[in-house]
């Protein structure tokens, strides 16, 4: 099962997400696949913010800043809450020499989350909402919001459910099929 | 309480006003405080993300400011734009001004009697 939970900065997505994976998981194990690479300390005091969050929840913490389908053979079967979309998709753009295309990125994410979700019975993916401030960008980064559109399209596609995260409320973009 | 959100130039405030064209309504634009009497009136608070970024800019707390006036007012409603579905801005006051807004309207919704998301001009009751 694919759910895709999507949301604006401060929507209240990742506490939804977080609810929303307790509520279906049922015994299965859960794990949390965190994409964010924390490297000053506002991404130190997010990562943490997010630890707090969860704590007491039962989450495994995985650290998998890129290449999302490499995970350990103990998930198999089991649930897992991917979160973001916006992370991943800046980690596996810009994290080479020169910045990749967005349709390479685009099919390599897409990919990676269609292997991880057939070793799962449960995959909550969590995504942005970065696409409506009507600002017009630099090349590299109209090119990531290419990407992460393309990506949001393909697994929304492919989602059981789509789930949009307004003022910490949500709204079914996408009905359980 | 009442919430209203959505993007920029949605109709959110013509929306709120067509709706209760029977009440005597004050609008405070991007502001909380006016020297009106407002006992009795149906205050209507539009343009709050304008409020709110003025408030950071000058170090105060929206959180319970907003709070506050919600409590004071309690038939008030509160129109705020959507600003958090956009790139993750590089400047660091941008971002808490995004971030906090969004934590701001989470609390908000969670104690409205309403929410109304508009867009288009349309409203889409969420809560």
């Amino acid at each position: 099962m694919l759910i895709l939970i999507m949301g604006g900065s401060g929507s209240g997505k990742s506490a939804y997400a977080e609810e929303y994976i307790c509520s279906v998981s049922g015994g299965r194990k859960k794990y949390y696949l965190a994409t964010m690479q924390v490297f000053d300390e506002e991404t130190r005091a997010k990562a943490e913010k997010h630890r707090r969050a969860r704590s007491g929840k039962g989450f495994f913490t995985i650290e998998q800043p890129v290449s999302v389908c490499k995970t350990p053979e103990e998930m198999k079967g089991n649930a897992a809450l991917l979160e973001c979309m916006s992370n991943l998709t800046a980690n596996e753009m810009f994290s080479g020499k020169a910045p990749k295309s967005y349709e390479a990125v685009a099919e390599k994410i897409v990919g990676d989350i269609e292997s991880l979700n057939r070793e799962l019975e449960v995959l909550v993916v969590v995504t942005n909402n970065v696409f409506e401030d009507g600002i017009s960008y630099d090349d590299d980064t109209v090119s990531y919001i290419k990407a992460l559109g393309s990506v949001n399209r393909r697994l929304a596609a492919m989602a059981d459910q789509v789930i949009e995260v307004v003022a910490g409320i949500p709204v079914t973009v996408k009905e359980k099929g | 309480m009442k919430l209203v959100i959505g993007g920029f130039s949605q109709g959110k405030l013509e929306y709120v006003l067509n709706r209760n064209q029977d009440k005597d309504c004050v609008v405070l634009d991007g502001k909380l405080r006016c020297d009106e009497d407002l006992r009795g009136k149906t205050v209507i608070v539009s343009r709050l993300h304008g409020w709110i970024r003025e408030r950071l800019a000058d170090g105060g707390c929206p959180e319970k400011e907003i709070m506050e006036f919600a409590e004071k007012y309690p038939e008030c409603i509160l129109i705020c734009d959507e600003i958090g579905n956009g790139i993750v801005p590089a400047d660091a006051f941008e971002r808490a001004y995004r971030e906090r807004t969004g934590r701001i309207l989470i609390m908000l919704a969670e104690s409205a009697k309403e929410v109304v998301r508009v867009i288009c001009g349309i409203g889409q009751k969420i809560k």
